[in-house]
């Protein structure tokens, strides 16, 4: 972890990033979100290399729960030339 | 088993009644030979307003491959299609700049510079596109938000521009490509890479004792659409209904191709 963590740091300026070392717990990785989410990811026996896909994800990632997606459009302007209706005539 | 009690009474008997018994084998394998293979028909689906669609859409080999696995004799197809699978995944490291822009145009996107400071979120325009992004496609407008599968190649905060365009519209035109417009471009910006929710794919086959539990989560990328471009915008100023305005129905519809 420690050699991959400088790296991490260095590419993300914009993150803090803080190491404590907790006793009695397993090792785990903290993200906290902007909009006040928290995301735990445990690393108990995890290699460098390994841990260092976690941090990545959880700094691609927006901080919405995780929900499965209604639809893959997200949009507030469904139409622009106006819902087809029945009455319409081209 | 009749077979056996004959060439055993043969023995006994003599070896004339051994020859005359080889030759109802032989009739049975070249039965089971020339089995009927499975005929796999690929259906054009032309809607009846898209008529310019003259090209035919061909549909992935997955359905053929689970009626071939029901087939016992054809073996060798399906591991010549695994290990084409298995290849494809091995090549990671695109170390040239050349492979990555092969690779995009296949998803149909080029990453350009990362955003700095750029006012790139611009009020809504009655504008839409429908994008095809690797095989799905979608009607998007300025400011929409796009779940697709994981695009490789870019960062979060990465400006992409989206080339396959098929129909530009606008409240008072339209504009349809055969099967692409060439000159038509849309921009977005990657907002996340995510993993969807899990999904637990359960297989179980009832009185066989059998029963399996794999969870999935597919990997997605965020889109977020900024600029539409290729079509004349109608200049909407700001009054205090400019959405109704933009919801009037098409006066003409101009195929251009």
């Amino acid at each position: 972890m420690e050699s991959e963590l400088p790296t991490f740091k260095e590419k993300n300026p914009q993150l803090e990033v803080v190491t404590e070392l907790i006793r009695g717990q397993h090792p785990h990785l903290k993200g906290f979100y902007k909009n006040k989410n928290e995301r735990v990811v445990c690393v108990k026996n995890m290699t460098p290399e390994d841990i260092l896909l976690y941090p990545t994800r959880l700094r691609n990632a927006l901080g919405r729960k995780v929900v499965k997606l209604k639809t893959r459009h997200v949009t507030k302007h469904p139409s622009v030339q106006g819902t087809w209706t029945t009455d319409v005539k081209f | 088993m009749a077979h056996r009690r004959c060439l055993h009474s043969a023995l006994l008997h003599g070896t004339a009644l051994i020859s005359l018994k080889k030759s109802p084998p032989l009739s049975i394998v070249n039965a089971l030979t020339p089995k009927p293979n499975p005929v796999i028909t690929t259906s054009n689906l032309e809607p009846s307003w898209f008529t310019p669609w003259s090209y035919v859409r061909h549909f992935s080999s997955r359905k053929s491959d689970d009626s071939e696995n029901e087939a016992e004799m054809e073996d060798s197809s399906d591991v010549e299609e695994e290990s084409d699978e298995m290849a494809s995944d091995m090549v990671r490291d695109y170390s040239p700049g050349e492979k990555e822009a092969e690779a995009a145009a296949i998803g149909y996107k080029v990453v350009g510079p990362l955003q700095r400071s750029d006012r790139v979120f611009k009020d809504y325009e009655p504008v839409f596109a429908v994008v095809q992004i690797g095989s799905h496609q979608f009607k998007v407008s300025n400011g929409d938000s796009i779940f697709t599968e994981r695009l490789k190649f870019c960062e979060v905060n990465d400006k992409l521009i989206l080339n396959k365009v098929l129909l530009l519209g606008s409240p008072t035109q339209t504009i349809i490509g055969r099967p692409i417009l060439p000159d038509a471009a849309v921009h977005a910006v990657v907002e996340e890479h995510a993993l969807d929710a899990k999904v637990i794919i359960f297989k179980k086959k009832r009185r066989k004792n059998y029963r399996r539990t794999k969870g999935h989560r597919q990997e997605l990328t965020k889109l977020r659409i900024t600029y539409i471009q290729g079509i004349e915008k109608p200049e909407i100023k700001t009054d205090g209904k400019p959405l109704k305005a933009a919801d009037k129905k098409p006066e003409k519809i101009a195929a251009i191709a």
